[in-house]
């Protein structure tokens, strides 16, 4: 799995591209919390390149979330695919984690 | 102490046979030789014969008082004694006296909370380790889950049960328990996030959380007591647990259940639906301030509930398409058995990454049954 990470006017967009398992679960936590450690609270992970996911990458994404609102920000996840989107309705996640269309669209109201 | 290399070794005294088997798991995991007694006096008789170096003791014993067996040990054995207690409130008092103990740890512990105290009193000693038998940590951890499982065979009147559990070769935090109760039948299923022994020692927790809350009448303040007590353990870890538990009544086919973050449950009906029952909120331990609804369902004669863990879903593109595909190995099957083991094939072992487990309780037709 590859990260990467570009700040946008307001917030911080991380791209995850591949599978989001055990292996790349520790490493986008990693990853999301120098992203915040470098100022940036409000983080959007673009899940557009995420087909596969699963307990562990579901519990990444739920330890980035908590380090953003502990930061004073929050995490949203864009561009949810299928498989994703599964696991987080299955695992009543979705009302947690709010999904976006798009990563503009995430903090488009805030 | 002598310098070379010895075996160290452990005495777990404790009643409850889930707490017990979970410590000596722990310990057998930290290199110690484990044997145990389920009473006081035999545990006494055994630390006299096995001259362990350490020994847990529980506070509450069927025979003699956890105290004066901490008192008749030290009469002829200086190993380290750890006590311990469900009762938080004894704490305080028990540490402000001489006992003769060298630790006390609160009931329910995690394995790392006992893992580390053991630990800081043998470095107090500077024992030399040993070497944690030949196994590795895969077949250590195998062992465990397998020991989670139900090894009574359960039997409800007008029902027909069946569990099928199949590991992976990186051994998953997925078990299933059961139990009669007056009424009917407990079920848990259970799936801790992640893999190897630590998902496996979480699994355990779970299962003695379960288990100490069943006696409890009222679901809804059974389930959330566990769910705090596992969330508190699961914190520690960064980790997280989905979990489906649901009692019977037998008499009225009426199931009512909790669901968290599982959402792999479904409802076959003799008359040819089915419906997927969709978790009550997200797993355990992975958001604070969550709540569980329970739910209900009334099996029909002919009816079955089926449970089965996410290693059958990852066959599947959609959740749709892993529904139909269980309907259709489930219904009109002539036993519980033989609709798991037709889940179990959706899953084939070559292709599974995950471990598969499938339970399915089934209310016997009216024909049968009478």
């Amino acid at each position: 799995m590859e990260f990467s990470y570009e700040v946008k006017d307001s917030y911080a967009e991380v791209k995850a591209d591949g599978r989001l398992n055990m292996v790349s679960a520790p490493k986008l936590r990693e990853f999301v919390t120098d992203v915040i450690a470098g100022g940036s609270s409000r983080i959007v992970v673009n899940l557009e390149n995420t087909a596969f996911m699963d307990s562990s990458g579901l519990g990444a994404l739920i330890g980035c979330l908590k380090a953003a609102r502990q930061a004073g920000g929050d995490l949203r996840i864009a561009a949810v695919q299928p498989q994703v989107k599964m696991v987080l309705e299955l695992t009543s996640m979705d009302r947690v984690l709010n999904a976006y269309a798009s990563a503009d669209e995430a903090f488009g109201n805030d | 102490m002598p310098s070379t290399p010895e075996v160290r070794r452990a005495v777990v005294i404790e009643d409850d046979p889930d707490i017990r088997g979970l410590l000596v798991r722990i310990l057998v995991k930290q290199g110690f030789e484990v044997t145990q007694a389920e009473a006081g006096l035999p545990g006494v008789e055994e630390v006299r014969r096995a001259r362990p170096d350490l020994v847990t003791l529980d506070l509450n014993l069927p025979d003699l008082d956890g105290l004066e067996v901490c008192k008749l040990l030290r009469q002829f054995s200086d190993a380290f004694i750890v006590m311990l207690t469900a009762r938080t409130d004894e704490l305080d008092k028990l540490t402000g006296l001489d006992n003769g103990a060298d630790d006390y740890l609160s009931k329910p512990f995690s394995p790392r909370e006992l893992q580390s105290r053991v630990n800081a009193l043998f470095r107090r000693r500077q024992a030399p380790a040993a070497d944690p038998a030949a196994l590795s940590e895969l077949e250590r951890a195998t062992e465990v889950q397998q020991s989670l499982l139900p090894k009574e065979d359960v039997r409800v009147e007008g029902y027909d049960l069946a569990g099928v559990f199949r590991p992976s070769r990186s051994v998953g935090g997925d078990f299933y328990d059961w139990y009669r109760t007056p009424d009917g039948l407990h079920l848990t299923f259970a799936d801790a996030m992640g893999k190897g022994m630590g998902a496996a020692l979480i699994a355990a927790t779970i299962r003695a959380v379960m288990r100490s809350t069943g006696h409890r009448r009222d679901l809804d303040a059974a389930f959330a007591s566990a769910a705090l007590t596992i969330a508190a353990d699961l914190d520690s870890s960064n980790s997280f647990a989905t979990l489906f538990h649901a009692r019977l009544d037998a008499a009225s086919g009426v199931v009512n259940y909790v669901d968290a973050g599982h959402g792999l449950a479904l409802h076959v009906t003799a008359a040819g639906s089915v419906h997927r029952l969709p978790s009550g909120g997200p797993p355990v331990g992975a958001w604070a301030g969550s709540a569980w609804p329970q739910s209900a369902i009334g099996l029909a004669p002919g009816d079955a509930l089926v449970v089965v863990s996410d290693g059958v879903l990852d066959v599947f593109e959609s959740v749709e398409a892993f529904t139909a595909a269980v309907y259709s190995a489930t219904h009109g099957r002539a036993s519980a058995q033989s609709a798991s083991d037709a889940i179990m094939a959706l899953a084939p072992a070559e292709t599974a990454e995950d471990d598969v487990t499938v339970v399915v309780v089934r209310r016997l037709p009216q024909d049968a049954a009478a």
